[in-house]
């Protein structure tokens, strides 16, 4: 009667688990997904040096120029985009590319966001619109940081930091 | 003697046509069966959960891992804590399946696991943050400490556990009286309450939206109100309707003395199920110290509405029983009760063989008196070191002329340094449980006696062919 109880218990365990597991999946799939193409875009485009403590995955080094204005990292205030460096925090991966037109930013699009979870994806999707604002409207990395999204933002600021240094602004 | 009592097994066997426990045993076997499944599925549950919220993404970095089984092991962890609350509850699916002792059984085997589980847990997420931020475990304790709200509640609350369960060493918790580890045990609660926040708040993982978060909501709930219902409101319930008082405190033996009670509605407690009471005499200096006790008699009920008596025999074993003897009638008492399996209600077989040693004895009085069997189908075998000590002797041997059942009385000393449960005397006569019960393989065994005494007695039913549906101990030393 006991083994029954264990069988039946070893089962009904590792069915719960294989479907927690399958209905999961999915969303395990859209993370490496995103995990595959920011790393493409990091190593296709630029890497700036890594804020992270070190933890970041594949990016090191000084940054360089990419997308449209493609040529070397040595043309001063150029016309482009730049990407910033790829900062881990414990809610996960932070990159930001600006725009640069005339030595003014005129774009900051966010490569990747924290996403290690819901909250940390709805947290970061609250932030990063704010975080562009204003630093469009100050033209730099001194900006304040958004309450209740403080492990976002210190990334976002440092990813951004490392794109104005490869943008030489 | 021995073969004379063999050879009459083949026929009294035949003359039972009907084996009327089989589907109650059947029945109690698959409900424990179940919950042993639930409580499995559970802990499966609360993992399969956070997989089916992305949690495996955690896994494709170092860091990540770290903290994901961190995770795993901290969910792990939470779901043994409240299985553990619920073993305690005294639920009556848990107390009709496996018995009030079996199940604080359960609740004392988890105790370890769970404690490891949760301390995996807070290191494995030091580690795994640590790592994600370029911070050694230790100050990415102080930090979450520092920064993180509601976690300094969280590590305040392993620190809760630890102390809880450290108490609860047998090595440890003899040290001490039992007042002071109910107190420490107590903490429990506060130590579950202040690891509750982290969870809903930073932890982030019961996030709104999730499954999660309703499965944890859920089952925290579930188990606070099954605390505040079995364990608060329904004694409170049982103590006003019955209103018990004490009548009579009656000497047995020395030392050993029977307390009868009266009270109402006394009728509702006469079914089949445990007879088995937590006590307290509401009397200045005692009302506070419960005492568990199973009953000694059966209850008598005088008239249709229900007044009636009930007894308990007590040895003096402490200093709380000590006081039990100077009680004056009229004290009022309050019970938690009843529990437990030591009853009809646990039968599985025709026969009946019951085995007592000192106080024991008198929970086997109580079930001889009324659990059914034929003239001949039942054995009681009473254990002490004199006949002086084989408490409610005289009512027992009336009993079992009255009902034909067998009866013996094995007195004496045990073999020395051997941990044989028999007398040295029937021991060299090659006496065994089968000599003075040759069905017993066929029987339900009921031991009640000292716990060293006991596992002897049941490692010998079991040798003899009594499988584990026919064994029911009632432990009594706590």
């Amino acid at each position: 009667m006991r083994i029954r109880a264990a069988v039946s218990a070893a089962l009904a365990s590792a069915g719960i688990l294989l479907v927690g597991w399958q209905s999961g999946a999915h969303v395990a799939d859209t993370g490496s997904a995103a995990a595959t193409t920011s790393a493409t875009t990091s190593n296709g485009t630029s890497s700036g040096s890594a804020a992270g403590g070190g933890a970041s995955s594949g990016s090191s080094g000084s940054s360089s120029s990419s997308g449209s204005s493609g040529s070397a990292g040595a043309t001063a205030q150029a016309a482009g985009t730049y990407a910033g460096s790829l900062v881990q925090t414990r809610f996960g991966a932070v990159q930001v590319q600006i725009t640069v037109k005339a030595g003014a930013i005129t774009d900051v699009t966010a490569l990747q966001l924290t996403d290690e979870d819901r909250k940390s994806v709805q947290i970061s999707t609250r932030a990063a619109p704010l975080l562009r604002a204003e630093v469009i409207k100050a033209q730099s990395a001194q900006v304040q940081t958004i309450g209740g999204a403080t492990v976002t933002s210190a990334a976002y600021l440092s990813s951004l930091q490392a794109a104005l240094d490869a943008a030489n602004l | 003697m021995n073969t004379s009592l063999q050879m009459a097994v083949p026929g009294t066997a035949r003359r039972t046509p009907v084996e009327r426990f089989r589907g109650q045993a059947r029945s109690r076997l698959f409900r424990a069966d179940l919950l042993t499944v639930l409580a499995w599925s559970s802990v499966a549950a609360a993992i399969a959960l956070w997989l089916a919220d992305g949690g495996a993404t955690g896994f494709s970095t170092l860091a990540g891992s770290f903290t994901a089984l961190g995770i795993v092991a901290g969910l792990a962890g939470m779901d043994l804590v409240l299985l553990m609350l619920l073993l305690v509850a005294r639920l009556p699916l848990i107390d009709g399946a496996v018995g009030h002792d079996r199940a604080l059984e359960f609740h004392r085997k988890l105790g370890k696991p769970s404690l490891y589980l949760l301390l995996a847990h807070g290191v494995l997420i030091a580690v795994g943050y640590g790592m994600a931020e370029g911070l050694d475990p230790v100050s990415e304790l102080v930090s979450l400490w520092v920064l993180v709200p509601d976690m300094w509640l969280a590590i305040v609350s392993i620190g809760l556990f630890i102390a809880v369960v450290v108490t609860s060493l047998v090595a440890v918790r003899r040290r001490f009286p039992y007042e002071f580890w109910y107190t420490v045990h107590l903490l429990t609660y506060a130590a579950v309450l202040t690891a509750i926040p982290h969870q809903f708040s930073t932890g982030a993982l019961f996030a709104e939206g999730t499954w999660q978060r309703w499965y944890w909501i859920a089952i925290c709930i579930a188990t606070g109100a099954a605390l505040a219902h079995y364990r608060l409101l329904e004694p409170i319930v049982a103590t006003v309707r019955h209103q018990l008082k004490v009548s009579r405190v009656v000497t047995e033996a020395p030392g050993v003395v029977s307390i009868e009670l009266t009270g109402r509605h006394l009728d509702e407690l006469a079914g089949n199920g445990g007879r088995f009471f937590i006590w307290r005499f509401l009397s200045p200096g005692a009302w506070w110290h419960p005492h568990p006790f199973s009953l000694s008699a059966e209850p008598v009920v005088f008239d249709s509405s229900g007044r009636g008596r009930l007894r308990i025999t007590v040895r003096n074993l402490g200093r709380g029983s000590a006081q039990l003897a100077r009680l004056k009638p009229g004290t009022r008492v309050a019970i938690e009760g009843p529990y437990g399996l030591f009853s009809t209600a646990a039968r599985s077989r025709d026969h009946v063989v019951m085995i007592g040693a000192g106080i024991g004895i008198t929970p086997i009085r109580a079930l001889l008196e009324r659990t059914p069997f034929e003239p001949g189908n039942a054995t009681v075998i009473l254990r002490g070191h004199s006949e002086a000590e084989l408490y409610l002797g005289a009512e027992i041997l009336e009993l079992c002329r009255r009902r034909g059942a067998t009866l013996f009385h094995l007195t004496g000393t045990r073999t020395t340094g051997e941990q044989g449960w028999m007398p040295e005397s029937a021991v060299r006569s090659g006496h065994r449980l089968v000599s003075y019960a040759p069905h017993v393989a066929e029987a339900d065994v009921y031991i009640c006696g000292p716990t060293a005494w006991a596992r002897s007695v049941i490692s010998e039913a079991r040798s003899a062919g009594v499988r584990e549906e026919q064994l029911h101990n009632e432990r009594f030393d706590w």
